[in-house]
């Protein structure tokens, strides 16, 4: 343990916390958190139990489907999604089997409008992406040697600067457990 | 000894003010004109402050306080990484530039973290450049009391420290202001600004202290009238550079290469005697810039009497 009084770290690591996740649109999405800092020892754990993502986006919110000869045409109507949309059709289909006619059409060789009508996007992995920008954003920069536990309901990542000791991944997985099944705070 | 001012007014009739300044021996450093509004620096023997203030009422402008006019100082991050910059180190450098100082921001290559944390040779070199630094520090009371301090023990020049934890003391600076470390916002709140006006005020205490000692052993002459003389030069008035000629406390720095242009520096007159006579001019290690200090008083006696000794 260090010796030293570190009193405004706490605080002001947390407050910072607080405010990236407002930047990043996602403080509804961070059910509680924990971070804990030591820097006699020296690490820097935080473990953050996920809040629910957005409602599930279905392809049809974001494109009109029309039947097609060679399968069904899909035409974006917000293109926002646009990326998201093609890397799930790809990961389903294949790139073989998905054209891009023009910037807003697309064309999936032998899928059938139903088959693409019951469609959804994950915006879980969304918000995981914004929640580990908002870790980095606070994570100290030099520790960069790092050890991270994710699951379906929380994050823990434990960083230091030179060898990761046993005991901190111990102490990582302890708190990560009382994270996940931590109630709301 | 000279004192550095700001008028800040419009251009009616600031051409009379130009003209006294001129008539008390004072010199005028920078002017900004936008649109109807003009703010001019200038550099006026400390007697003659009287009448420059008669003159500004007259003309419906006013004096502006600027104790860090003539400085140029670095304020320093352990890295440019989002986690310290932009905040608090832009508004750290904001402040000192609304009180007259030239600011930098830099960031060190290798300054992140605690064991690892390190600047090297040539960033310290950089740094001694300027009149003083700046450091802006992080969180934790343990990382900067053992590690963090390390960063500016060999600097030659005065250093602040900001930081975030209470500190009573922290060697290695000549003052450290508490309360600020990390920020992912701008400084904007009323107890943050309370902070900012800290870290110039223990600037302002620094500088004075360097101005103090520079007066026990005075210049040759005062940078502002080498200013003077070298914006004349053809390369300067060229020079497509934000504010070409820069003062320090004891020189300047002109940002014109060295190495090309030494000579036609080395040759400047100042009050019949060549620049390079009562100067040392070196390149500067930012590149493109040449560095001048000027000599003190005894310094160019010195110089004479060896020089007298060896033509006899």
């Amino acid at each position: 343990m260090t010796l030293t009084d570190e009193t405004f770290a706490y605080q002001n690591f947390d407050t910072i916390f607080k405010q990236i996740l407002q930047d990043l649109g996602v403080n509804r999405s961070v059910k509680s958190y924990r971070i804990i800092a030591n820097p006699g020892a020296p690490y820097f754990l935080i473990s953050l139990k996920f809040g629910r993502a957005r409602s599930a986006v279905k392809v049809t919110d974001m494109s009109q489907l029309n039947v097609h000869t060679g399968g069904t045409a899909l035409t974006i109507t917000d293109e926002s999604w646009a990326p998201a949309l093609l890397s799930k059709l790809w990961q389903r289909y294949g790139r073989d089997r998905v054209e891009q006619l023009t910037r807003f059409e697309i064309l999936i060789h032998g899928a059938t409008t139903e088959e693409l009508e019951s469609m959804e996007l994950d915006p879980g992995e969304e918000l995981k992406t914004k929640l580990l920008d908002a870790v980095w954003r606070l994570f100290p920069e030099g520790f960069t040697v790092r050890y991270d536990i994710i699951d379906d309901k929380a994050m823990t990542i434990i960083g230091t600067e030179h060898d990761m000791k046993p005991e901190w991944i111990k102490v990582a997985k302890m708190v990560h457990e009382d994270v996940r099944g931590k109630e709301d705070q | 000894m000279y004192e550095v001012l700001m008028y800040d007014g419009g251009v009616y009739k600031v051409n009379e003010l130009y003209e006294l300044v001129e008539d008390v021996g004072g010199f005028v450093l920078q002017k900004t004109q936008i649109q109807v509004q003009i703010t001019v620096t200038m550099a006026i023997p400390e007697e003659e402050r009287t009448a420059i203030e008669a003159k500004t009422r007259e003309l419906g402008g006013k004096i502006v306080h600027v104790p860090l006019a003539g400085t140029e100082i670095a304020v320093v991050a352990p890295t440019l990484g989002r986690h310290h910059m932009p905040h608090p180190t832009c508004d750290i450098a904001e402040q000192l530039r609304r009180l007259g100082a030239i600011t930098v921001v830099m960031g060190l290559a290798r300054g992140k973290g605690r064991r690892t944390s390190q600047i090297n040779a040539d960033e310290k070199a950089i740094i001694e450049e300027y009149d003083a630094a700046v450091f802006v520090l992080g969180n934790f009371k343990d990382c900067i009391l053992e590690h963090k301090v390390r960063l500016f023990e060999d600097i030659q020049i005065p250093v602040v420290a900001a930081c975030g934890p209470q500190l009573d003391s922290l060697p290695n600076c000549e003052a450290v202001v508490c309360g600020i470390g990390r920020k992912v916002e701008r400084m904007r709140r009323e107890e943050e600004i309370k902070q900012l006006d800290q870290i110039s005020e223990a600037m302002e205490g620094v500088i004075q202290v360097k101005r103090r000692e520079l007066e026990e052993d005075p210049l040759f002459v005062h940078p502002a009238e080498v200013k003077d003389r070298i914006s004349e030069l053809e390369v300067v008035q060229r020079s497509l550079r934000p504010a070409p000629v820069v003062l320090h406390l004891d020189g300047l720095r002109v940002k014109i290469p060295y190495k090309e242009w030494k000579d036609q520096l080395s040759a400047v007159d100042v009050y019949g005697r060549r620049l390079g006579d009562i100067a040392t001019l070196s390149d500067s290690r930012l590149g493109g810039s040449t560095l001048i200090k000027i000599m003190t008083r005894a310094e160019v006696e010195y110089h004479d009497a060896q020089r007298k000794k060896g033509t006899v």
